[in-house]
C-alpha cells in the first residue's frame, strides 16, 4: 500500500517575477516500510520535493496524498495537525531543542499530543535506548556529539508513531563512524519494526544502504531504481 | 519550555529584567516624590493658616466685606466645643487691608487672632524666626514674614502702620510694633499675611460711634484642626447642618490651588508614567524581537514537527510574562525600600529652596505613596509587558516553516 502518492506535482518560485520551475510533473509511489533515497545534482528538486511531500510546502500544480489523504488542499492548521500525527522530521542540522534534554526532546511532539506523562516517559527511555542512547536521557543537546544529536533526532522523529520520517541529508554534518552507526539504527528500525523512510541524500553511503533509489534531474523523476 | 528559554541567554534576560525592575522603581519613587511634594503643600498650607475646616459668612471671602459676620464668637465656641472631632479652632477677625513702612507698601491680609488659640491650630508660632509669638505687652503687636520684613526693610520692633477699612466702611489706620517674625518657607505667604490680637483689630474696626457691637463677640472666620484629616467631609456636613446660612469650606475649597496642584503633580506623574512604560515596551519588543529571530530555525522546526501557532504565541508571549514576573517583584521591593526610607528620612531639597518656596514648597520632601500604587503599577506592568510580547510573538508565527528552517 503506497503511504505517499505523488501525482504530476509541480512548484514553480517567483510565478510572477522571473519563473523558476523547480519541480515539473513528479509522479511518485511509496509503498509502506521503504528504504528510498531520494538523490540527484544540486538544483535538481530534492529539498523542493521533501518539502511538499513533508506538507511544509505546497505544490503549484498536482497533489500529494499522504496515508490516502490530499495534503496539498490542507489549511495550514490543519496541516500542522498533520505532521504532528503523521511526519517524522530528521534535519540536517539537527535541529533539537537546545534547552530541553535529550529524552524531554524526545517526549516534545507527545507533549503536543496531549499524551499522559508516564506513556511519554516510557515511550522516550524506549526510543533513546533504541537509539543506543540510553545513558544520555538527561543530557541537553549542547552536552553530545553530532552523531548522537542525530540519534536524538531520530527518536524524536519516531515518537508520535508517524506513517513515514523524511530525513534532510541526515548524515551530512556527520563523519563515517557516525553516519554508519545512524544507518544502522535506521535500517534496523525499518526492517525489524517497518518503519518507512525517505531520505534526501548526496552521501553516497546512505545510497548504498537504500532500498529505493529515485534520482531527480531537473525537476523530474530521471531513474528508479528498486534493489 | 518557556522559563528555560527565558534562561538561555542569561545577561540578556537580566538586561530585560533590570529594564522593568528601574521602570517600576523610577516610577513609584517618582510618585512617592510627587505624592509627598503634593503632601507637603498642603500640610504646608493646612498648618500656615488654613486648618482643615474653615466658616465664614457666607460670600465673606469674596470681598472680605466687614458686614458679613459669623454668629457671635461665644455662641459660635460652644457649638464648635461640643464636636467631638475637633482637636482645635482658632477665632479670627480678617481684613484686607494694606501694610507700610517708610519703605514703601505692600498689600496684606490682616489676621487678628487670638494667640492661644491660634497657637493650637497653626504652626505660625514654631514658623518664628526672630522675636515672640505675642509676648505680654500693651496692644497693637504684630507678626509680620521674612519676606514682607525684607520688602518693607522692617526689623523686629519696628514700627509700621496698618491701613484697613472700619466697620462703618472709613478706613482706618493705626500703628503696630513688629513682635515677630516668621517664614514658613512659602514666599507668597510670608510676603502677604500678618497676624495681629483679634482684640486689638475688633477695636480698631469698631468706629467709636458704634455702641451697640459688641468687641469681643465679633469675628469673621473659625480655623478649625480636627483629629484627623480623613474626617474633613464628615465634619464639614454635621457644621453645615448645625449651622444653617454659614458657608463651611474644607481646606480644599478654601484654597482650590491646593486641588488645581494636586490634579496637576498627578497629571505630570501620569505623563512621566506613561513614558517610562513605553520606554519598557519599547525596551522588551526590541529584546523579545532578538529572541525570535535568533531562534527562527528552531521556531521552523516547532511549527515543522507539529506546535501550533496557538502555542508558539503562548509560548513567546509566557517567556515575557515570566521575565516581569521576575523583575516585578524586584522592582517593587525596591521602590518600597526607597520609598520607606525617604518617608524616614527626607529628601533635603534645600539647594532648589528658593524655588520650591515659592510654590509653598518645603525644603524637606518626604516621599509618600497610597498602597494602591504597588498593585497599579505591577498590573500596569503585567500588561505592558502582555502588549509588548504581541508583537514578536506576531512576528514568529508569521514564519513559514519552510523558509524558517531554510533548508528542508
Amino acid at each position: 500500500m503506497a503511504v505517499i502518492t505523488t501525482k504530476g506535482v509541480e512548484k514553480v518560485y517567483n510565478p510572477d517575477k522571473i519563473p523558476v520551475k523547480a519541480l515539473k510533473g513528479v509522479d511518485l509511489e511509496i509503498e509502506a516500510g521503504e528504504f528510498t533515497a531520494i538523490v540527484g545534482p544540486s538544483g535538481s528538486g530534492k529539498t523542493t520535493l521533501l518539502n511538499i511531500i513533508g506538507g511544509l510546502d505546497r505544490p503549484t500544480a498536482g497533489y500529494v496524498e499522504v496515508g490516502g489523504e490530499d495534503i496539498s488542499q490542507m489549511s495550514d492548521n490543519t496541516l500542522i495537525d498533520f505532521r504532528k500525527e503523521h511526519i517524522g522530521f530528521v534535519f540536517q542540522a539537527y535541529n533539537l531543542i537546545p534547552v530541553l534534554t535529550a529524552r524531554e526532546n524526545v517526549e516534545f511532539v507527545m507533549l503536543l499530543q496531549n499524551r499522559s506523562k508516564a506513556e511519554r516517559h516510557a515511550r522516550a527511555d524506549e526510543l533513546l535506548k533504541a537509539v543506543g542512547l540510553e545513558d544520555k536521557v538527561h543530557k541537553r543537546p549542547a552536552e553530545l556529539s553530532g552523531g548522537q544529536q542525530q540519534r536524538v533526532a531520530v527518536a524524536r522523529a519516531l515518537a508520535p508513531k508517524p506513517t513515514f520520517i523524511l530525513a534532510d541529508e541526515p548524515t551530512a554534518n556527520l563523519d563515517s563512524e557516525s553516519t554508519a552507526n545512524l544507518l544502522d539504527i535506521m535500517a534496523r528500525l525499518n526492517q525489524e519494526e517497518g518503519v518507512t523512510f525517505v531520505f534526501s541524500t548526496h552521501d553516497q553511503r546512505v545510497i548504498d544502504r537504500a532500498r529505493r533509489v529515485v534520482t531527480l534531474v531537473d525537476g523530474k523523476v530521471d531513474e528508479d531504481l528498486r534493489r | 519550555m518557556a522559563w528555560r528559554n527565558v534562561w538561555r541567554s542569561p545577561t540578556r534576560s537580566w538586561v530585560v529584567i533590570s529594564a522593568i525592575a528601574l521602570g517600576i522603581w523610577a516610577a513609584l519613587s517618582l510618585t512617592g516624590f510627587a505624592t509627598g511634594m503634593m503632601k507637603s503643600y498642603v500640610n504646608s498650607a493646612i498648618e500656615n493658616s488654613v486648618g482643615h475646616l474653615q466658616i465664614h459668612a457666607p460670600g465673606f471671602t469674596e470681598e472680605y466685606d466687614l458686614q458679613k459676620q459669623l454668629p457671635p464668637a461665644s455662641e459660635l465656641s460652644t457649638q464648635l466645643e461640643a464636636l467631638p472631632q475637633l482637636q482645635a479652632y482658632s477665632m479670627r477677625t480678617v481684613v484686607s487691608g494694606m501694610a507700610s513702612s517708610s519703605q514703601g507698601a505692600r498689600g496684606v491680609m490682616v489676621k487678628g487672632v487670638e494667640p492661644e488659640q491660634e497657637a493650637a491650630v497653626s504652626a505660625i508660632e514654631e514658623k518664628l524666626v526672630e522675636g515672640e509669638f505675642f509676648p505680654e505687652m500693651r496692644g497693637n503687636a504684630v507678626l509680620i514674614g521674612q519676606e514682607l520684613a525684607e520688602k518693607l526693610n522692617l526689623k523686629l520692633r519696628s514700627k509700621m502702620v496698618l491701613t484697613f477699612q472700619g466697620l462703618d466702611r472709613e478706613i482706618t489706620a493705626a500703628a503696630f510694633r513688629v513682635v515677630g517674625i516668621f517664614d514658613t518657607g512659602n514666599t507668597p505667604f510670608d510676603g502677604g499675611t500678618v497676624f495681629v490680637e483679634r482684640e486689638d483689630l475688633n477695636r480698631l474696626i469698631i468706629a467709636q460711634a458704634d455702641t451697640t457691637t459688641v468687641q469681643s463677640d465679633l469675628v469673621y472666620e473659625a480655623a478649625l484642626l480636627l483629629n484627623d484629616v480623613d474626617q474633613v467631609d464628615t465634619v464639614a456636613a454635621l457644621l453645615e447642618t448645625a449651622l444653617p446660612g454659614q458657608e463651611v469650606k474644607t481646606y480644599r475649597e478654601v484654597s482650590p490651588d491646593l486641588e488645581l496642584y494636586e490634579s496637576q503633580i498627578q497629571n505630570v506623574s501620569m505623563i512621566y508614567l506613561v513614558v517610562i512604560l513605553l520606554a519598557l515596551v519599547f525596551g522588551i519588543i526590541n529584546t523579545m524581537l532578538m529572541a525570535v529571530l535568533e531562534r527562527i530555525k528552531e521556531l521552523g522546526m516547532l511549527m515543522a514537527i507539529g506546535m501550533n501557532k496557538l502555542r508558539v504565541f503562548s509560548m513567546i508571549v509566557l517567556e515575557t510574562i515570566l521575565l516581569g514576573i521576575v523583575a516585578t517583584p524586584i522592582g517593587l521591593l525596591l521602590g518600597y525600600l526607597t520609598i520607606n526610607y525617604v518617608r524616614e528620612n527626607g529628601i533635603n531639597m534645600s539647594a532648589y529652596s528658593e524655588g520650591m518656596a515659592s510654590y509653598g514648597l518645603s525644603q524637606v520632601i518626604y516621599f509618600d505613596v497610597e498602597p494602591g500604587v504597588y498593585t497599579q503599577m505591577a498590573v500596569g506592568v503585567f500588561l505592558t509587558a502582555i502588549l509588548a510580547a504581541i508583537y514578536p510573538a506576531l512576528k514568529a508565527i508569521r514564519l513559514k516553516p519552510v523558509d524558517a528552517l531554510h533548508s528542508f
